[in-house]
């Protein structure tokens, strides 16, 4: 960082030149300059006024956004690395200034005055300031706000908004650099977890060969697919929820709705029904004892047929006008 | 299956002769099968019985038009049909862009009735063709089911079962004319066959289900199902060292005649070669050969080290030649997934990129109750029934559990996909129903457990230890006691009849409602028929010129297509998003934005279902959040949707309503003059449970031109240009009597007009 202020003070002589002819061209030139080295530029309360103060003829987004964890801003660091490589790849196709817009982050731990002006409550707020003098000028100096409401977004989104802003200006192509050390540890844990599975194949190959496990893997995959499971995956619905009365609802209301804890509640029933139904075919007929066996048949049975009036009972909270339920759940 | 209840002993052991005649019996399950048939086809039958012979819903009234196409104009021509009634002004290359297989078994039958001089109107047959398939997919259930297992129920009760299951039922009551119709019972058909050539090893069959598939594909975008299940099992059994000559005979012939099939046909064209659903089916045909070489060469050279050799070489072509699909996929040659296919996998998709995917009702996930509503006490054997596939584990087997897993999580991604699920579902179940059945339903019972040392000594089956299931280690014995098989075999029944009480109670309340007609009940418990569509698309038919061109939401395109005969802009071959999303910009803008976009697309009415008096809540005001977003999907700058709610974020129809929301064409179309019903300040919104302000909205551009019995549907006419040339806010306002605004003051300093 020690550079920066040298870099400037270089900048700053064709700055003082350039103010001859308009005090917005240096103010632009050394934002760039600050840009080549790195952007977007990291800006705080004082630049921030002066890089978007009146007068312009230049296109400013800046990005408000609180990055500091005490504001468990979500959204704000999930953005932030896209907002980085936007900014980085822009100015990367576009060295010498010919678009004329600067990428700037304001963090709130920089410009809490800025952020307490603007009246924000929230975070991330990507504003786009429009040139109100020169050749782009556009009549409206309000500067206009990105909506971040349909969740995060991508570099590409933001890119696609922007440019639409900036017609007849270059647009440097999105640039995501390669990782390479991504790479090279995906492709070094690949061969060292293919390495290990080999040599701890004598062990693994049973479990993978056995018919139980199989079995097993398979009825849990069906039983949660068949209790709603991808549906919760896909809502996102709450685990439970409270009925207001200090407890809690374990069943919600209506037939297109479910909670976390219901499905489960539900995939176990089928498990249990399901199990049942086994034990009653295969292992009860090859029971030798006939007092288990007939202990074995009457339990399961008891459970098969309680469990499956439970589960209609639970089905008529589902849906009021279901007319069939079992004895003992009425 | 017959009990012998005679006391006298002559006939009785003639009856238990009889019995266990081989004729007998086949006599006895065809009897069975024909009353299973025949109770598919009558529990499909409530809508004709309730309401008259019509077609349901949406799609199928394309369907309908269609196959009167068909019928009409002949094969060829409808071949090369070219739609100019819809999509208007871009119209439709119909012949092209739909799966004909529906169609064309329809006028096949109607062609052949009338060769046998049997007066039939194509309507009928199209009503009724779900439910006669229907029996024909019970038979093909009740086929593959015995592939499975030699239990002999355990087909008849799957036959049963997919009879009168609900989840299938759902899309096959009569008048539901609809590709799925015919394809459950193709898609059943063919994985038959698939298990009987990969049993056989034979080309015969293999060829048959080529043939099969080929059929599917004509009927039901959905043959991707097959195209892609069918290697997945392939490539498990390769897997589990299970490669065999069958297997590679069933295979290759599948593949090699099933792509010829599929590709006859113009909207699959070279799909199979060129995009992604298809690119298992290939990869697996290509490894197929590798195997089988590398099998031979295995038996021809027996060394170790070469084998190895082999098996590692095998592994690396694989890796290369996905590596090489996925450059060729990135390089652009190959289709990627296309959408649909896609939201499959990465669930979040489609909400982002594809709102038109998204927004479709059927396209939703699963909550559990929609599977027990479906499918009753068939969702826990359904599990049972699998544990049961793995105790002896064979190839069709292996099958069944690769689509029982396979089905189950698609079936929870998206509510539509039940139906694929369903036949696996009746499958497994009836395994596990027949099993249980078979085991209680002996009278006689085993002799005391003293004598079971020999029988263990016998042996029912040798079992390496490590490959069977730890429950069936030991051998059957049987059930002892009366009790025992009193209880569970009374149970059963008990759930099998109320599985069937179930069935019908669904199909009767759920399914079997045309969604065209709307029945309510009035307070003295009568039914009263709501049949407001119908009336304002005769409405249509009658009192609009031929090629009126009528905008609504795409929703009821093919409706108006079929029922009024007018041109739409859009329907629910929803091929073209910016056509959608240009009607959907229309709705949701003001009307000064609307006018020209209706003027450019030479809009004469435009239609708009509005459920406010009847609290019919399938209405557009519900659904045009989803216009407003298909809209935004591509002008992003002229229609927003934080717009149409309200600064606190409620979506909101009463005087709260945000500005944009007020002012949108689809707002002012379905209140306009909707407080005129009701006394000062009552206006009343029935879905929405709010009230309405008094002062309702104004139409400058637009006419109310009809609104139905219960305003379900209203009409607008499109006003023409000004006839002295003021634009329509100006000349409405000029017509209430308003005084002209003098603009005077607002003027400039005089000018001279220098000519």
């Amino acid at each position: 960082m020690r550079w920066l202020p040298a870099l400037l003070s270089f900048a700053l002589p064709f700055g003082a030149l350039a103010a001859k002819k308009s005090p917005s061209v240096d103010r632009f030139q050394e934002f760039h300059t600050k840009a080549v080295a790195s952007s977007p530029i990291k800006l705080a309360d004082n630049s921030y006024k002066k890089l978007t103060s009146a007068p312009r003829d230049h296109s400013v987004a800046v990005l408000l956004t609180a990055l500091d964890a005490r504001y468990g801003c979500q959204l704000c660091g999930e953005f932030q690395p896209e907002w980085d490589v936007l900014g980085k790849s822009w100015v990367r196709g576009d060295k010498k200034g010919e678009s004329r817009i600067i990428f700037g982050t304001l963090d709130f731990a920089d410009g809490r005055d800025t952020f307490l002006s603007l009246g924000l409550q929230t975070a991330p707020v990507l504003l786009l300031f429009q040139p109100t003098t020169g050749p782009h000028a556009v009549p409206a100096a309000d500067p206009i706000r990105y909506d971040f409401t349909s969740g995060p977004q991508s570099a590409e989104t933001v890119y696609a908004w922007i440019a639409r802003h900036l017609p007849d200006r270059p647009h440097p192509p999105i640039y995501r650099p390669v990782n390479y050390v991504g790479w090279v540890v995906t492709i070094v844990s690949v061969l060292g977890i293919a390495g290990a599975l080999f040599k701890l194949s004598p062990w693994i190959l049973p479990v993978l060969q056995n018919r139980n496990v199989w079995a097993g893997l398979s009825l849990i995959g069906i039983l949660l697919f068949t209790s709603g499971h991808m549906f919760n995956q896909i809502r996102k619905v709450p685990y439970v929820s409270g009925n207001g009365k200090g407890g809690i609802t374990y069943f919600a209301g209506g037939f297109q709705s479910q909670f976390g804890l219901e499905t489960q509640i539900v995939a176990f029933i089928y498990g249990l029904l399901s199990f049942a139904a086994i034990s009653l075919a295969i292992k009860a007929p090859r029971t030798r004892d006939t007092k288990l066996q007939q202990i074995m048949v009457i339990g399961w049975g008891l459970v098969m047929v309680i469990t499956y009036s439970f589960l209609m009972s639970i089905f008529r909270i589902k849906n009021g006008g279901y007319p069939f339920k079992l004895p003992p759940f009425m | 299956m017959a009990v012998a209840t005679d006391a006298s002993s002559a006939p009785m052991e003639l009856l238990v002769s009889v019995g266990k005649n081989q004729s007998t019996k086949t006599l006895l399950r065809v009897l069975i099968l024909c009353f299973i048939a025949a109770a598919a086809v009558a529990s499909r039958l409530f809508s004709v019985i309730r309401f008259e012979s019509i077609i349901h819903e949406f799609d199928p009234w394309f369907n309908f038009r269609a196959t009167k196409y068909l019928v009409a104009h002949g094969f060829y021509d409808f071949w090369n049909w070219f739609d100019d009634r819809t999509w208007h002004p871009l119209g439709r290359v119909t012949g092209g862009t739909l799966y004909p297989g529906l169609m064309v078994t329809s006028g096949a039958i109607y062609h052949a009735l009338r060769a046998l001089t049997v007066p039939v109107d194509i309507r009928n047959i199209c009503v009724l063709l779900a439910p006669a398939f229907s029996g024909l997919t019970a038979f093909a259930a009740y086929l593959l089911t015995n592939e499975m297992t030699t239990s002999s129920s355990a087909g008849l009760l799957a036959a049963a079962f997919m009879g009168i299951t609900p989840g299938y039922i759902s899309r096959s009551v009569a008048g539901s004319y609809d590709n799925e119709a015919i394809a459950i019972f193709l898609l059943v058909y063919t994985f038959y066959l698939w298990i009987k050539a990969l049993k056989v090893g034979s080309v015969m069959w293999g060829a048959l289900c080529a043939l099969f598939y080929g059929y599917m594909v004509a009927s039901w975008g959905g043959y991707a199902f097959i195209t892609c299940l069918i290697p997945l099992h392939a490539f498990v059994l390769v897997c589990m060292g299970r490669f065999s000559n069958r297997l590679y005979v069933a295979y290759n012939t599948w593949y090699a005649l099933g792509t010829l099939a599929s590709m006859q046909i113009p909207f699959v064209g070279f799909a199979p070669v060129s995009t992604s659903e298809h690119m298992p089916a290939l990869g697996i045909f290509g490894f197929l050969q590798l195997v089988a070489f590398l099998e031979y060469v295995r038996s021809a050279v027996p060394s170790r080290q070469f084998q190895t050799f082999l098996y590692v070489g095998l592994g690396g072509v694989f890796g290369v030649a996905l590596l090489g699909l996925v450059g060729l996929t990135t390089g652009g040659y190959i289709a990627p997934w296309s959408g649909r296919f896609y939201s499959l996998w990465d669930t979040s998709y489609a909400k982002i990129h594809i709102p038109i995917i998204a927004s479709v009702s059927e396209h939703q996930p699963t909550a559990w109750p929609a599977f027990f509503f479906d499918l009753n006490m068939l969702i826990w054997l359904f599990p049972a029934g699998v544990y049961m596939c793995f105790q002896k584990l064979e190839d069709e087997h292996v099958f069944v559990i690769v689509y029982a897993l396979f089905g189950s999580y698609f079936a929870g991604v998206m509510v539509r996909l039940m139906l694929t699920l369903t036949p696996v579902v009746c499958v497994a179940a009836a395994i596990a129903a027949s099993q249980l059945l078979d085991t209680y339903l002996v009278y006689k019972s085993p002799v005391a457990p003293e004598a079971k040392e020999e029988e263990v000594t016998d042996g029912t089956a040798k079992k390496s230890k490590q490959s069977a299931l730890r429950s069936t280690s030991q051998p059957v014995v049987g059930i002892y006691t009366l009790i025992s098989k009193g209880f569970i075999a009374g149970a059963m029944t008990l759930f099998l009849l109320i599985f069937v009480q179930h069935c019908t109670w669904v199909t009767s309340n759920a399914y079997s409602s045309p969604s065209v007609v709307l029945a309510s009940r009035m307070p003295d418990g009568s039914q009263h028929i709501i049949d407001d569509y119908r009336e304002a698309y005769q409405w249509l038919r009658q009192n609009t010129k031929e090629d009126a061109k009528i905008m609504s939401w795409w929703d009821y395109g093919y409706q108006i297509g079929g029922m009024a005969d007018r041109p739409t802009l859009v329907d629910n071959n929803t091929w073209n998003n910016t056509h959608i999303a240009t009607v959907g910009k229309a709705m949701s803008s003001r009307e000064e934005v609307s006018y020209p976009i209706m003027r450019q697309h030479e809009v004469d009415y435009v239609l708009v279902v509005f459920g406010g008096l009847l609290g019919y809540s399938g209405d557009d005001i519900n659904k045009f959040l989803w216009m407003v977003r298909i809209a935004e999907g591509i002008w992003p700058d002229e229609v927003k949707e934080r717009d149409y709610f309200t600064p606190r974020g409620e979506y909101r129809v009463d005087s709260e309503a945000s500005e944009t929301m007020k002012n949108s064409l689809m707002y002012k179309m379905s209140y306009y003059n909707y407080c005129s019903l009701f006394p000062p300040g009552q206006a009343q919104d029935r879905v929405r449970g709010v009230r309405l302000p008094d002062q309702g909205p104004v139409l400058n551009t637009l006419e109310e031109a009809y609104t139905s019995e219960n305003w379900i549907i209203r009409i607008y006419k499109v006003k023409d240009l000004d006839n002295v040339g003021r634009d329509h806010a100006l000349a409405a306002s000029f017509d209430r009597g308003n005084k002209k605004k003098k603009a005077g003051k607002k003027r400039g300093p005089r000018v001279l007009r220098a000519e």
